[in-house]
Order: structure tokens, then C-alpha cells, then sequence
């Protein structure tokens, strides 16, 4: 049983706000709310990004999830004035079904994963918070070289889902 | 005394310093500077009542908003209706931490540097914080469950998001140029050499363009004329804070001034120098002491300059303000960012 340090403080709350937020996200009935939801627990995974010494990724997580996709996603909600989830009839058992199904496998995979993962060595903690370094000029290094051709390859998908969006919603007008 | 105490004093202080500064001194005053410079350009003396050249208005405005009646209209959203303001007013105050309002100071035999924290992620942390203070304008708006406070709410999430766009990249071209993104170090750069031989290093020479993108830009952030589509009393009685009222309002009041503060302080420090001034390098406590009164006389400019603003151009059309931002800033802001990246390149800047 590891010492109660701050840092296993931290960890805790981050990870139980996650859940619960997660999970409140999928009961709420009211649109607006799950996405406020969303919102906390994009909150509280950057809290743990800053925890694995990442500031970037967490400042990232907050910056393009919680302050640019959801807003846009409260956007279309307000525009479509969403009040309240419809009654929920059960028209389509079969991808529900699928639906489950998919997602237990990937719990399962992600469950399978990190159990099997080493542990990292457990030393006593020095008390010397660790110098974050400038990771950013490494992160770009690494995305220009070695992971070039997925990156190429994710920059083309999103070009091609902005010119699809476009030429559907052009369609509609016309 | 332990060095972690010591650094937590420090840290306490500082925020204690920035806090009392920008709540105590700037805000008051921002107040009664718009009011009066509101008069100047109107051509009428504006508030002189109450104290000297009516210096304490700003007291009987706050004061005015506590003591009236704080009303939740009926079928709004109350939870929301509630913490709308705050999500607004706490990224508001945030911002401040990661702003370099000097150089350094000694003290105690401390070396203070004079920013609350000088996190790698700076200017990240600060575009984080101002994208997540949107949530309070729209919410603040749909909670309502009032036709024109939605539509402000409606306006103020895409207009946040289009012109966000358009500062970011401009800022990317700040942090290419300096090689990080600490704030400290993007002020360091510029205090480091000249451009072209005889002009300050400072960022609104080699960027004009990405300067020019960042300071309308940052209009249309803050919500200021003539960018203030979200309230546009003319067509949404007051937009997004229609329902509101005493205090509530009162904090989208301080929240909207606090925003106009910090992003006058981000302009000075990514694209004016910062704390530094060319030709000036003293050190020790009257170093320090000069490198405050310096950041701070260039923020107060932009105060200013978003004062006049405001009562000098009329509002532009919601459709004008979103061609401007997409079809003008975005590829004007990308042509900026290429330019700073082969002057960097080729090592001119």
C-alpha cells in the first residue's frame, strides 16, 4: 500500500471527478447539461496529464476539446434548441446491441492492456518536484519524423471531412 | 525558514501583489476612466460627483450593484443561471498568473522574478483559460430562457471561436520567433537585440501584420465595440445578461473589464517587450521597481486604446464581423505565420 502523498491525492480526485462527471454525462437528460459535463471531465483528465508531467497535452485537452469542440457542440444544440432529450423509443435494438457489444470489447482490450503493462519501478519519493523541460520543440520533432506519415495521413482525413461537411451543407441550399 | 516555505511565501505574495494591483488599483480606476473618457468624446463632462473629479464613482457603481435585488427569472435554468457569471469571473482572474509583469527583484535575499508562475505552456495556458470563459457568456444565455439573451449567447460562442482562430495563429508566430512558449522567454527574446539595426526586437515590428490580427482580435474576444455582437443593446436589449441582475451582473461587469486588463497586458507582453525597454538596464530594486512602472504604462495604453475604441466606432453587422474574422484575419494570419517562419529560417529575427 503506497503512502498517501499528494501526488495519490490528486490522482484520486482527477479520476473519481472523471467518472462521476462521465457518467452524468450519459444520465442527464437535458443536452446542454451532458455537455457541461463533458466539460468537467475534460477538466479532470488534464489534471491528470499534468500529473504524467505533460502540461502541453493538458493545456491542449482543454484548449481544442473543452474550449473549442464543445462549445461548437452547445452551439448546435442552442441553434437546434434542444430542451430535452426525446422519449427514448427503442427503434434500433440491433445497433444498440452492436453498440454495447463494441464497447465492452474495447473496455475489455483497455482493461486487458493495462494490466498487463509493467509496472514502473516504485522508488521513495525524493520530495524534488522533477524540472519540467520545454517538451514542446521535442513533441514537434518527433511529429515531423518519425510519425510523419500518420500525421500527414490524420491532417488529410480532417481536410476531407471540412470539404465534405461543406459540399453537404452546400447541397441542402441549393 | 525551508525553502518550500519560502518559495509558497513568495508565491502567496505575488499573487497577493497581482490581485490587489489589478482588484484594487486598476479596475476601480478602469471604471472611471471609461466613464469620463466616454464624456470627453461625447462632449459632456461625464461623472463628477461624487469625490474629486468624481474619482469614487466606481464605489457607488460597485455599491449600487450590491444593494439591489438579484431576480432569477421563472422557468430558467437555476443551477446554470447561477454559476454562469462565475465560470466567467475565475478564468477572468486566472489569467494574470502566467503574465510577467517585470524582471526580477531582490528581496530578502531572494531572486523574486516577477511573474506568479512561469509555466512552459504560457500562452497556451492563457488561450485555454479565455476559451473555457466562453462557457460562461453562452450559458449565461441559454439558461436564461429569454429569446434575445440566446441569441447573444448564440453570437458570443461563434464569434469566440472565429476570431480564437485567428489570435492563436498570430500568437504561434510570437513563439516561433522566441523559441518557446514561457512568456518570460518571449519577453527575454524581444529585450535581446534590434531589428533591422535600429528598432527594438520587439515583436510588432517583424509581425505587424500578426500584431494587427492580434489586437482587433482581441476586440472581438473581449467583447468590446465594435465587436460586441453578444450584448448589441441596439438589437438584443443587453444579449447574454438580459436576465441579470445586481451582483450576477455585476460579475459579467468586472469579468468583461478583467478580460479588456489582460488582454491589454498579453498585448504588451507578446508584441510591445513586455517589461523591457530599450536602452534601460538597471538592476537591483530600482531594476525591478522601473520594469513594473514600464509593463505597466504599456498596458495602461492598450487600456486606453480599448477605451477609445469603444466610444469612437460604431458596431459593425454580425455577418461583417464573421467575413472579417474567416475570409481576412485567418489567411492574412497564416500568411504572418509563414513570413515569421522563414525570417526564422533564414535567421533575420
Amino acid at each position: 500500500m503506497p503512502a498517501l502523498s499528494g501526488e495519490l491525492v490528486v490522482f484520486g480526485f482527477a479520476s473519481l471527478l472523471v467518472l462521476a462527471f462521465a457518467l452524468l454525462m450519459v444520465v442527464q437528460k437535458t443536452p446542454v447539461r451532458s455537455v457541461l459535463s463533458l466539460v468537467v471531465t475534460f477538466f479532470g483528465l488534464s489534471v491528470l496529464a499534468i500529473l504524467l508531467a505533460a502540461p502541453f497535452i493538458a493545456a491542449l485537452q482543454i484548449f481544442v476539446y473543452a474550449g473549442a469542440i464543445l462549445v461548437l457542440f452547445l452551439f448546435v444544440i442552442m441553434l437546434l434548441n434542444l430542451k430535452e432529450e426525446a422519449a427514448d423509443k427503442d427503434d434500433r435494438p440491433v445497433q444498440r446491441t452492436l453498440g454495447l457489444l463494441v464497447a465492452l470489447a474495447l473496455g475489455g482490450l483497455l482493461a486487458g492492456a493495462t494490466l498487463r503493462a509493467p509496472l514502473p519501478p516504485r522508488g521513495t519519493p525524493t520530495g524534488t518536484p522533477i524540472p519540467m523541460p520545454d517538451e514542446i520543440p521535442a513533441l514537434g520533432r518527433l511529429l515531423f519524423s518519425d510519425y510523419l506519415l500518420a500525421f500527414e495521413v490524420l491532417s488529410l482525413l480532417l481536410l476531407v471531412a471540412a470539404v465534405g461537411a461543406l459540399l453537404l451543407s452546400k447541397r441542402r441550399f441549393e | 525558514m525551508s525553502p518550500a516555505l519560502a518559495a509558497a511565501l513568495e508565491g502567496a505574495a505575488k499573487i497577493a501583489f497581482v490581485w490587489g494591483v489589478v482588484l484594487g488599483a486598476v479596475l476601480p480606476n478602469l471604471i472611471w476612466v471609461e466613464r469620463r473618457m466616454a464624456g470627453l468624446i461625447q462632449d459632456r463632462p461625464g461623472p463628477n460627483r461624487v469625490g474629486p473629479f468624481g474619482l469614487f464613482q466606481a464605489i457607488a457603481d460597485i455599491l449600487k450593484m450590491f444593494m439591489k435585488e438579484d431576480v432569477v427569472p421563472m422557468y430558467a435554468d437555476r443551477l446554470l443561471h447561477t454559476i454562469a457569471p462565475l465560470i466567467l469571473l475565475v478564468p477572468a482572474m486566472s489569467t494574470f498568473a502566467v503574465i510577467p509583469f517585470g524582471s526580477s527583484i531582490r528581496l530578502f535575499d531572494r531572486d523574486i522574478s516577477l511573474v506568479v508562475a512561469d509555466v512552459n505552456i504560457g500562452i497556451l495556458y492563457v488561450f485555454a483559460l479565455t476559451s473555457i470563459g466562453i462557457y460562461g457568456l453562452v450559458l449565461a444565455g441559454w439558461a436564461s430562457n429569454n429569446k434575445f439573451a440566446l441569441m447573444g449567447g448564440l453570437r458570443s460562442s461563434a464569434q469566440v471561436i472565429s476570431y480564437e482562430l485567428a489570435m492563436g495563429i498570430a500568437a504561434i508566430s510570437v513563439f516561433l520567433a522566441a523559441g518557446s512558449l514561457r512568456l518570460t522567454k518571449v519577453v527575454e527574446y524581444q529585450a535581446s537585440g534590434t531589428f533591422l539595426g535600429f528598432l527594438p526586437l520587439w515583436n510588432c515590428f517583424p509581425q505587424a501584420l500578426g500584431c494587427m490580427i492580434f489586437v482587433v482580435s482581441a476586440f472581438a474576444e473581449t467583447n468590446r465595440l465594435p465587436f460586441d455582437h453578444p450584448e448589441a443593446e441596439a438589437e438584443l436589449v443587453a444579449g447574454y445578461h438580459t436576465e441579470y441582475s445586481a451582483f450576477r451582473f455585476g460579475m459579467f461587469f468586472m469579468a468583461e473589464y478583467l478580460n479588456l486588463i489582460a488582454a491589454s497586458a498579453m498585448m504588451a507582453t507578446l508584441y510591445f517587450g513586455g517589461w523591457s525597454l530599450p536602452g534601460l538596464h538597471l538592476t537591483g530594486i530600482p531594476g525591478g521597481v522601473v520594469s513594473i512602472a514600464v509593463f505597466a504604462a504599456k498596458t495602461g495604453f492598450f487600456i486606453f486604446l480599448f477605451v477609445w475604441v469603444r466610444w469612437t466606432l460604431p458596431r459593425f453587422r454580425f455577418d461583417q464581423l464573421m467575413n472579417l474574422g474567416w475570409k481576412v484575419f485567418l489567411p492574412l494570419a497564416l500568411l504572418n505565420l509563414i513570413v515569421t517562419g522563414a525570417l526564422v529560417l533564414w535567421g533575420v529575427i
